[in-house]
């Protein structure tokens, strides 16, 4: 645990510097960017003001499948959000360099996946105004309140974990903010907490950090459990699973590792960072996604092919359903396109490249948005008794235009946060570079 | 196709079967000969269609519009031969105690009521003339019955005697049909069957072992006479520690998952709240420790 | 006989039909108190040239809510309507003493959905709105097919209420398993938890909230009237008419004697058409009835009878038989 020791290298640091803080404050591009995202999120919201005027009949949900898009976005968001724990939280712990300069970028997109996580939920519910229930009758047995427990939990321990590591940068940046964003360099001052760079300081912050660290890893591991158990828990064919818990956890870290790559990508080449988030950065996300892929794979075949081989008539009717029926086409695609190609061409160097890598993360979390899908809904279509005497539409589930609508307002919601935060704020912790910066140097001569 | 044809045939067959089956209803001469204690009008008939609607129009359907039930066998439209070539006494019986499919309706419909339905299924027989009983005021008891009853804890026996008094005078009922019945929530429990009165007007019930009464053991029994023609509603009710005491608990005293939150598994309490208690405690310390960052920038500057 | 009348079509609009019943039931529920007051009104008139003769102190008789019969001085009457709390409190408390219990004889059931319609009419349902539906059954491609009522089962180990967030569904001391839609925030994981799906949702607005508008009352836990828009609705059990020691709805309703229901603490079922009452443990010894799922251990408090010599042909092959699609194509 160095400390930094303020001017030793201090050319490098002046550059880092103003090489991270330089993308920082609102330009053209982001008001524009904004700006679009507020209109759609305009048009989502109507969208959820007709469900609240109508009820949610306006969805493709019914008493069958009273489960479909919203919990299966639910469940997607807290996967994703689980990678600011998995890059800080474990390979941190484990003592891993190469994770300092992408470690913040991956709690902004737990930060922001956790808070919108818990809207979507509310967007599911058919009594919203009542959310105050949950905290005045809650019942310690139901999953329900283990799951809006840990994702609280959870959403403050990475808002923490973003904010404490950045109490230095702050202090940092507030002395060279441009002239334009007074306002700003007002709000870094607030924030900052009178952060002096002193010894005692930095003592208390790697503290903080440490049992943050430490305390991340549990609730993490809660909160997707506690997410899965939310299917398996009930008797039913497809969810009446005792793997559930762990199949659900790697299945978020690969989904989390292909946002995480994603948004790296995009912050290298939007901000112009390629010094601090280098192609061996990629190689290694790369690597790490294979690792968590692999795995995801092992649970995969264990979920599917153990009820397989035994073909109780429950579990046969469900897997018939996926492996040739009505959604073998979804169920394929998503094992095939999201999880074992992009695991086999992962292999390969030079498909860790940046732009290879990207691509095949979209792959991966496209796939990883539709295996939640197949997770939530076939099992809601093959209840135990037969479907009858009910309208034809309420066999099947079809997610309607305003579901639609709802679920594409959560993810702009999501962009909205992660824009904002990476906006106002570096998105490379300058502070910890600073203090490794011949590791850091080098990997930039390598590249260059 | 030679196999489905078969299969029809054979099915038609069955059919056919059952159709002559139910044209033989046999019902004992005597109650075939019961007739009506009162004269059929138009009140009764009212009375009649009302209780028909409620109880027999799902089977039966509308009287002359043939929409009855496709049942087997098949239930016949009140205006067919099949049911007005029945006598007044049949169809009471008919009624009263069903077959197969048809319910019985002796303890859903009072014999006042049994009749009103034969008055009103009779309005669509034009040449239907009736013949009301005479002798069935003759018949009936005219003076008042008088039940006693013993319980003999030792054979866990009910013991009945029944006398009448007539002109002043005290005489066994005998040959009077009895039943003794438990009081249940929704209705009466008959123990032991029906049976008749001795010479002497007595009769003897064997109240089962396990007999559930309330939570010391209380049941409320009455003994009464199911002939009400003859004798009314002459009954005589009791309360009496003749059955096993049931203190059974509430279903939902157990602590249990599916229970309140006050009668959650300790367990579940105690994991929870530790956990929770834990993880926020452990994060208002580092609230605490932030504040202590701030402080001693405050603190050097100064 | 007033428990028939609500069972059987009478009139051509079923929406004016249920309202009128809700009427009914509305005068029904609250007749007490009005009968009453009713009857303190009428005797208050009579009695105001009797006071100016003798005076005050003359007492009536009023029946109390825990049906005890007491003396109150007449000047001291007050007219009371059961409020929302007193409704919630009786209906969260359950009838002490008692296990209800419901067995259906699957070889009696004709498929008529009188249940289905009683049901419907009692608690303000859509015609696809089920607290009790029956059900095509066939249990494999070789053995027969039979017709099956399917309420809830009201369980003892109810998954359902297990994973309640708020406490809105819940068991009480008689066995019956309530929702209570004031409470219920729709997150519908007890319809997900439910391996019978015995539950249903308002997904919109319930069938009668214009009636409800216009005639607001109190809302009743165990008749779940008014219903509530994002909210669940389940079967009940007629918890409102075993109140009143009557049978439930969809028993009384059914032609064929195929429901019996009971309380087991009793050990004696009544059967709901022919209204016999025998003995619950003798009626699933002799007949060999079973519980449906047993293997979930939910321990569910509605028994089946089999469909053995069944008294109603099944006519056509039911839609509903799961597996062997190819089978059929």
């Amino acid at each position: 645990m160095a400390l930094a020791t303020p001017n030793t290298n201090h050319q490098f640091e002046e550059k880092a510097a103003s090489d991270i803080m330089q993308p920082v404050g609102l330009n053209i591009k982001f008001h524009a960017w904004m700006g679009l995202l507020t209109l759609v999120l305009m048009a989502c919201l109507y969208a959820y003001y007709t469900q609240l005027r109508d009820g949610l009949s306006v969805t493709g949900l019914r008493d069958y499948v009273n489960w479909g898009m919203y919990i299966a976005n639910f469940v997607f968001f807290v996967a994703a959000s689980l990678i600011g724990m998995l890059i800080s939280g474990v390979l941190g712990l484990l003592g891993f360099q190469w994770i300092k300069p992408i470690a913040r970028i991956a709690e902004i997109i737990a930060v922001a996946f956790a808070a919108v996580a818990g809207l979507v939920i509310v967007s599911d519910m058919g009594r919203p105004d009542r959310l105050p229930f949950v905290f005045l009758y809650g019942r310690v047995q139901s999953p329900i309140l283990w799951d809006v427990t840990v994702v609280t939990t959870y959403l403050v321990l990475s808002l923490m974990l973003y904010y404490v590591p950045l109490l230095p940068d702050l202090a940092i940046g507030k002395t060279r903010m441009n002239q334009s964003h007074g306002w700003l360099a007002k709000i870094y001052d607030i924030l900052s907490l009178n952060w002096k760079h002193y010894p005692e300081q930095y003592n208390i912050l790697h503290k903080a950090v440490r049992i943050l660290l430490i305390l991340i890893v549990p609730t993490a591991f809660a909160i997707h459990t506690v997410t899965s158990w939310l299917f398996a828990v009930n008797p039913r064919a497809g969810w009446d699973s005792t793997i559930f818990g762990p199949y659900f956890l790697t299945g978020a870290f690969v989904a989390g590792c292909a946002a995480l790559i994603i948004a790296m990508y995009f912050f290298r080449s939007n901000y112009k960072l390629h010094r601090y988030i280098t192609p061996e950065h990629f190689d290694k996300m790369g690597k790490l996604l294979v690792l968590t892929s692999i795995i995801y794979l092992y649970f995969n075949i264990n979920e599917f092919l153990v009820p397989g081989y035994k073909l109780k008539e429950a579990d046969a009717i469900h897997l018939h359903e996926l492996f040739s029926g009505h959604y073998a086409p979804l169920f394929w695609g998503t094992q095939i396109l999201g999880l074992i190609l992009p695991l086999i061409l992962l292999l390969f160097k030079p498909m860790r490249k940046p732009l290879p890598v990207l691509i095949i993360s979209f792959f991966v979390l496209a796939g990883a948005w539709a295996k939640r899908y197949i997770i939530v809904v076939p099992t809601m279509e093959h209840p135990y008794l037969p479907k009858q005497y009910v309208p034809d539409e309420w066999m099947l589930y079809q997610p309607t235009l305003t579901e639609t609508a709802i679920t594409v307002g959560s993810i702009v919601l999501v962009l909205m946060i992660i824009t904002i935060l990476a906006k106002l704020f570096p998105v490379i912790p300058i502070w910890e570079i600073e203090e490794k910066p011949n590791q850091t140097s080098n990997q930039t001569n390598e590249t260059s | 196709m030679i196999r489905f044809f078969i299969i029809i045939l054979s099915s038609l067959l069955i059919f056919s079967q059952g159709r002559a089956q139910s044209d033989q209803w046999p019902v004992p001469e005597d109650e075939a000969e019961r007739l009506s204690p009162f004269a059929f009008n138009d009140s009764t008939r009212e009375a009649g269609q009302e209780l028909y609607d409620l109880n027999c129009a799902s089977c039966h359907g509308d009287p002359g519009e043939g929409n009855y039930a496709n049942l087997d066998p098949l239930p016949a439209d009140p205006v067919s031969p099949t049911i007005q070539n029945n006598s007044d006494g049949a169809l009471y019986h008919k009624i009263t105690e069903g077959r197969g499919q048809m319910p019985a309706f002796q303890n859903v419909l009072t014999p006042e009521e049994r009749w009103f339905v034969v008055s009103y299924l009779r309005s669509y027989n034009d040449g239907y003339v009736q013949e009301v009983a005479k002798e069935v005021i003759k018949k009936g008891y005219k003076g008042l019955i008088r039940i006693m009853m013993d319980y003999d804890a030792g054979q866990n026996r009910m013991i009945s005697k029944i006398t009448g008094i007539q002109d002043n005078e005290e005489e066994p009922i005998s040959n009077a049909r009895v039943r003794l019945t438990a009081k249940r929530y929704f209705g009466d429990l008959t123990l032991d069957g029906e049976k008749e009165t001795d010479s002497i007007g007595m009769v003897a019930f064997t109240i089962p072992e396990d007999l559930p009464g309330d939570s010391t053991g209380n049941v409320h029994f009455r003994i009464a006479l199911t002939e009400q023609e003859l004798y009314g509603s002459a009954k005589k009710d009791t309360v009496l520690k003749a059955g096993s005491p049931v203190m059974a608990p509430p279903l939902n005293k157990e602590r249990a998952m599916w229970n309140t939150v006050w009668k959650a598994p300790v367990w579940l309490l105690i994991s929870y709240l530790g956990a929770v208690l834990l993880i926020w405690g452990t994060i208002f310390f580092i609230i605490l420790q932030i504040r202590e960052i701030f402080l001693i920038g405050k603190r050097k500057e100064s | 006989m007033n428990e028939k009348s609500q069972s059987t079509p009478e009139g051509n609009d079923p929406q004016k039909e249920a309202r009128n019943k809700s009427r009914r039931d509305f005068l029904r529920r609250f007749g007490l108190a009005g009968a009453a007051a009713a009857a303190g009104g009428a005797a208050l008139y009579s009695g105001y040239q009797y006071e100016k003769a003798k005076g005050k102190s003359e007492m009536v008789r009023v029946l109390t809510d825990d049906n005890r019969l007491v003396m109150v001085p007449r000047d001291q009457i007050q007219e009371s309507k059961p409020d929302q709390a007193f409704l919630q409190k009786r209906g969260r408390k359950g009838l002490k003493g008692h296990r209800w219990v419901m067995v259906i004889d699957l070889s009696k059931c004709r498929n008529a959905r009188q249940c289905v319609k009683a049901c419907q009419k009692a608690h303000h349902l859509r015609p696809h709105e089920y607290h009790i539906t029956t059900l095509e059954m066939q249990d494999g491609p070789n053995t027969a097919p039979y017709f099956m009522p399917k309420p809830c089962q009201h369980c003892d180990n109810p998954p359902c209420v297990s994973v309640c967030p708020v406490d809105a569904t819940f068991k009480r001391q008689d066995g019956i398993v309530l929702i209570d839609n004031e409470r219920c925030i729709g997150c519908r994981f007890c319809m997900s938890a439910c391996p019978y799906s015995a539950r249903m949702f308002q997904w919109q607005e319930p069938f009668m909230a214009e009636d409800y508008e216009e005639n607001p009352q109190p809302y009743d836990v165990e008749l779940n009237i008014p219903q509530a828009k994002g909210t669940i609705s389940k079967c009940l059990f007629s918890a409102d008419r075993l109140r009143e020691a009557e049978l439930p709805y969809c028993v009384s309703a059914c032609p064929n004697g195929v429901f019996y229901f009971g309380d087991e603490n009793e050990d004696a079922v009544t059967n709901g058409t022919t209204k016999e009452t025998v003995r619950l443990s003798a009626l699933l010894k002799q007949n060999a009835g079973y519980r449906l799922m047993e293997e979930l251990g939910t321990k569910p408090r509605v028994y089946y009878l089999p469909p053995k010599n069944r008294l109603f042909d099944f006519d056509d092959q039911p839609s509903s038989y799961k597996g062997d699609n190819e089978e059929k194509a």
